[in-house]
């Protein structure tokens, strides 16, 4: 383990458990592009009104012009697409041994898997119909939870 | 060098993510011409020439039209009795009517998105055979006026024939024509010019060929795109 006075991180490169971590961030990094970009589309979509047209697309215009797109006045995709952002840009940082950058990473990313959670349900229980971009972003999400545990299990087997 | 490339990565990232934001909306507002419109057409600001359709599939023949022939503006609405929006364009479309009078034309054509909406073909069959009795605007308009309340309803069917009465249609024709090859045709040849079109869902809308974009169908801004076509503005 070395210290990186300069940079206030503790770098353990030697550590295979912290090189399996890094690898397991930097997958997180990878896969929170894929939400970021799908929310990206979802944002203009709304932006533009498109997501309010009826399309074959099943059910996306029925989900994304009902009041649960929109969230203390902002849609929902934007949030969600700044969320995807801050779980790349925390992803990259606990990549590069920032580790308050990987504590953040956890707690946001359980916010994001809980919001997820919730979204599912009114889709389901709610407005009855899914959207497949809403449902790529829960997959997403979904993801990141697994990975946020499997590297919060490595740093743990690694302490003990 | 180490210290910074996270940060430099982020960056990039942030710059890719905002000109894919930029470049998604400055696509998504223009309107998209025909797909086999003459180059000349070809622009993002609305039609000042008529489009070469000759190409194009003609739709269901002859099509429900609303205005004389000669009006220089012509709005060609894909439309489906079932969707929200299309209920919510309806007003502003007979408010552009009343307002511009003979100098606008509507065409409506059938654009049914099943299965989304799970009666939307049964709506689109009802207005297809209140038209062989005369009386497709009539049809036309009391789905629109009346969708929030069959939309849920388990069996249309009955609803349906109740406004063929109300309009004053032979009803024993009427549930003959709904199930007949004739209207099921009229359908397919619409979605099938939709289709060449471009259309990707409803309500869309061709304004002498050229569509107009979806956030440009608000009553407001409707006026306005009408009023330059007219070069009234």
């Amino acid at each position: 383990m070395s210290v990186d006075r300069a940079a206030g991180t503790i770098r353990e490169e030697a550590n295979p458990a912290v090189q399996r971590s890094t690898k397991l961030y930097i997958a997180t990094a990878v896969i929170s592009l894929v939400g970021l970009a799908d929310a990206i589309y979802l944002a203009i979509q709304h932006i533009t009104g498109e997501s309010v047209r009826c399309t074959i697309v099943s059910g996306c215009s029925e989900v994304l012009s009902s009041p649960y797109a929109v969230m203390f006045g902002t849609p929902l995709a934007e949030i969600g697409a700044a969320a995807y952002f801050s779980v790349f840009s925390l992803a990259t940082l606990a990549a590069f041994g920032y580790r308050i950058a990987g504590h953040l990473l956890l707690a946001l990313v359980l916010v994001m898997c809980g919001t997820s959670l919730w979204l599912i349900y009114l889709q389901a229980f709610v407005i009855r119909h899914f959207c497949q971009y809403c449902l790529l972003s829960a997959a997403v999400t979904f993801m990141l939870t697994i990975l946020m545990f499997l590297t919060k299990r490595t740093r743990v087997n690694s302490s003990q | 060098m180490k210290r910074i490339l996270p940060f430099v990565i982020i960056l990039l990232v942030l710059g890719i993510a905002i000109g894919s934001a930029m470049y998604l909306k400055q696509a998504a507002s223009n309107p998209t011409p025909l797909a086999n419109a003459s180059p000349a057409t070809n622009t993002t600001s609305p039609a000042t020439e008529p489009v070469n359709n000759a190409n194009l599939p003609p739709g269901a023949q002859p099509p429900w039209v609303l205005g004389p022939a000669t009006a220089p503006v012509t709005l060609e609405e894909f439309g489906d009795f079932e969707c929200p929006p299309c209920g919510l364009l309806h007003p502003i479309l007979l408010q552009m009517r009343r307002e511009f009078g003979d100098k606008i034309r509507l065409i409506f054509r059938e654009n049914p998105i099943v299965p989304n909406h799970q009666h939307a073909l049964a709506a689109a069959s009802s207005a297809e055979a209140a038209g062989n009795q005369g009386k497709f605007w009539e049809m036309h308009d009391l789905l629109y006026e009346n969708q929030k309340t069959w939309h849920e309803a388990f069996d249309v069917r009955p609803i349906f024939e109740g406004y063929a009465k109300q309009i004053g249609l032979d009803l024993e024709r009427f549930k003959q024509d709904v199930n007949s090859d004739q209207v099921a045709k009229r359908i397919t040849d619409d979605g099938i010019r939709g289709r060449a079109m471009g259309v990707k869902g409803t309500p869309t809308v061709f304004m002498n060929g050229h569509e107009v974009p979806f956030e440009q169908l608000p009553a407001e801004k409707l006026r306005v795109v009408i009023k330059k076509e007219l070069g009234e503005q």
